[in-house]
């Protein structure tokens, strides 16, 4: 598992309360790398956060990532 | 006053360790921190319980762009840690005295903008703020009866207003304009 896709899992798992459905598919295109997650029905608030300021904070995360790793990585969470 | 707080660097320490520990090697920002009880600069303002604070190479990306890595890690870690809310304002995220500094240029900019509504009679319009960063305008002008701060808007366009005492509230610019100013300062 790539380190990015470890790191959206693991943020992910913590910010949840049913870390088991936690899953993170990582597809690879030529400028962005897109990162997939996916949480329980009754966990989707937790990842998204009041206003949107906890996926937010991953995308902000992310982007910082990205530097270091010279790609760009896009956060989807899918319902 | 430290045996009534509600968290303590030994409860929350080692949990606030493992997660940071693990997200930072990930994202392989250079940086270590120490958690530390709160020290109180300007306890009328923020008194923190516990503050984390940061060093290291990275520091310089950590605070860049109002420091929107470290609020984004404050705030994750919030989460982590299932803190309401309410208590946000009990862990602080710092950096370089960043968030102290921050307070004081916040202070000043509220007082400076209090003068200028007074002296012009118009209100002052704040760029959009975090809710902590409107809370200190706020806090600020506490004191003050010939201006009265009100924060109108819709997150994360929300912005505070200076207002003359006895004039009404503007209203809250387009959201169309706003959020099109916002993204004109992304790269």
């Amino acid at each position: 598992m790539s380190e990015i896709r470890q790191l959206v899992e693991d943020i992910a798992k913590a910010l949840v309360d049913i870390p088991e459905q936690v899953s993170v598919r990582e597809v690879e295109g030529e400028q962005v790398t897109v990162l997939e997650l996916r949480v329980a029905p009754t966990d989707l608030g937790k990842v998204i956060g009041k206003q949107g300021r906890t996926a937010r904070s991953v995308r902000t995360l992310l982007g910082a990532a990205g530097m270091k790793l010279h790609r760009r990585f896009t956060l989807e969470i899918l319902e | 006053m430290a045996s009534n707080r509600k968290y303590k660097v030994e409860s929350i320490g080692p949990r606030i360790g493992v997660f940071l520990d693990n997200v930072l090697k990930l994202a392989r920002l250079r940086l270590s921190f120490e958690v530390v009880p709160g020290e109180v600069p300007h306890p009328e303002i923020e008194d923190p319980e516990v503050v984390v604070r940061f060093s290291g190479v990275d520091v310089e990306l950590l605070l860049e762009n109002k420091a929107e890595l470290l609020l984004a890690l404050e705030h994750l870690t919030m989460e982590m840690l299932r803190m309401p809310s309410e208590d946000h304002s009990l862990l602080c995220f710092d950096a370089d005295d960043y968030r102290m500094l921050r307070i004081e240029e916040l202070r000043l900019a509220a007082m400076t903008a209090a003068e200028k509504a007074i002296r012009t009679r118009a209100p002052f319009r704040f760029n959009p703020m975090t809710s902590r960063e409107r809370r200190i305008i706020h806090l600020a002008l506490r004191g003050q009866s010939a201006v009265r701060s009100e924060s109108i808007g819709v997150v994360p366009h929300r912005q505070v207003v200076i207002v003359p005492a006895g004039m009404p509230t503007p209203a809250v610019e387009s959201p169309a304009a706003s959020s099109f100013s916002q993204r004109g300062r992304r790269r």
